[in-house]
């Protein structure tokens, strides 16, 4: 990709040694290449596994009973946790994921989908985490649809981005018994279209 | 069928503490993560996750054993940082050594070899320039994290979309002008923060 050029992007007005700041911040930029998409699951926050770790050096030597004993609670406090989280919906077993990447309207835009399993019912949950969606025109909505042999099956859900949160995750339930080979698109759909409205998000071959 | 559990996340607990500013310096949270602080930790997470994952992606080569190496580097700041020392430099410094480390160590303590990714200066380069150059990536990326979202859009169009300026307006719907002025202010902004953390 071709980088861009500092006199381009802030023009002539500043000069001197802020010109030469702006121009250090630029050069980084280019070396560093653009931050990668983070994970869904890290986007979430830290996990409490993360904060089990004793504090290096305050760790002591211990009888290797207490260490058991302790290791057991802790295997038992985990459990206990993340079995209270999920009760409160924020642990959750997934059983596919999808990654999406847009085009025309929302080529910036990425998405991770999450397929929870489906409830006595027959609803599979379903979690989109998109990045770099921007607002749709006036009135109009993005829609989550069901592919199935190659065609639109039926809508998941609708919602909206407002084009300044950098991240939106959005809570979606398929009410189709789903199958081998079924994938997801995202539609953008504005009053008064014909059809179902342009696919600006499709599925990342694997 | 793909199955996955995922792990608990932190829930804010009550504790009997100042709340943290959004504002805080890094060095003040790692201080107050060095006493157990959960929601000082969750705010440094988020702040460096994206420049951990960087890291970690850059290193393996593999975003599933980026994942698990990020989760590997924040459980090892949170166990070292009441071994940080402000007077012996900034915690950007201390934490990109501390993730790094991590990041090296999980996957020789698996024997799963570490992948010799280029990094983005140069395939030549030798292990120096690599580990400036991952430093440089690690810093621009937690300076992004400080810019606001009209400020950060502007620079992700005109340094990694390939729109020209004229595009990035058309595109957002704003004047010429105004993209020019957000990108000053932006380039600007990073300056500053470049400053503090290098």
């Amino acid at each position: 990709m071709n980088h861009p050029d500092l006199d381009e992007l802030i023009g002539a007005e500043v000069s001197g040694a802020e010109r030469d700041r702006l121009r250090h911040a630029h050069e980084l930029l280019v070396v560093s290449g653009p931050p990668p998409e983070v994970p869904p699951l890290l986007e979430r926050g830290p996990t409490l596994a993360m904060t089990l770790g004793r504090p290096r050096g305050q760790v002591r030597r211990r009888a290797a009973l207490l260490l058991a004993a302790a290791v057991a609670v802790g295997i038992v406090f985990v459990a206990g946790y993340a079995s209270g989280n999920q009760s409160a919906g924020t642990s959750v077993t997934v059983v596919r994921t999808l990654s999406l990447a847009g085009s025309g309207f929302a080529k910036n835009a990425s998405a991770v989908l999450e397929v929870q399993p489906a409830d006595a019912a027959g609803n599979s949950p379903m979690t989109l985490v998109a990045r770099g969606l921007p607002a749709p025109p006036t009135d109009g909505y993005y829609a989550v649809w069901l592919v199935r042999n190659g065609k639109p099956w039926g809508s998941c859900g609708e919602f909206v981005a407002d084009g300044v949160s950098r991240t939106i995750s959005v809570r979606l339930t398929a009410p189709y018994q789903l199958q081998k080979g079924d994938s997801w698109v995202v539609k953008l759909w504005v009053p008064g279209a014909q059809g179902f409205g342009r696919t600006v998000m499709t599925p990342v071959s694997a | 069928m793909e199955l996955a559990v995922a792990a608990p996340h932190l829930r804010p607990v009550p504790v009997d503490r100042e709340a943290v500013s959004p504002d805080a310096a890094d060095a003040e949270l790692l201080a107050r993560v060095g006493e157990r602080d959960r929601e000082a930790f969750e705010q440094l997470y988020h702040r460096y996750v994206r420049s951990v994952f960087g890291l970690a992606l850059r290193r393996l080569g593999d975003r599933g054993r980026a994942e698990d190496a990020v989760q590997e580097a924040f459980a090892a700041i949170w166990r070292s940082a009441a071994s940080y020392r402000p007077e012996r430099g900034p915690a950007a410094g201390w934490l990109y050594a501390v993730a790094r480390n991590a990041i090296i160590d999980r996957f020789r303590k698996a024997g799963d070899p570490v992948a010799e990714v280029p990094e983005l200066v140069s395939a030549e380069a030798g292990p120096p320039e690599r580990a400036e150059a991952s430093f440089v990536s690690w810093r621009v990326h937690r300076a992004l994290e400080t810019l606001s979202p009209r400020e950060r859009e502007v620079i992700e169009l005109a340094y990694w979309s390939g729109m020209s300026q004229s595009e990035v307006a058309a595109y957002l719907g704003i004047p010429l002008g105004t993209v020019k002025t957000r990108t000053r202010s932006a380039l600007a902004h990073l300056a500053d923060v470049l400053e503090e953390l290098a």
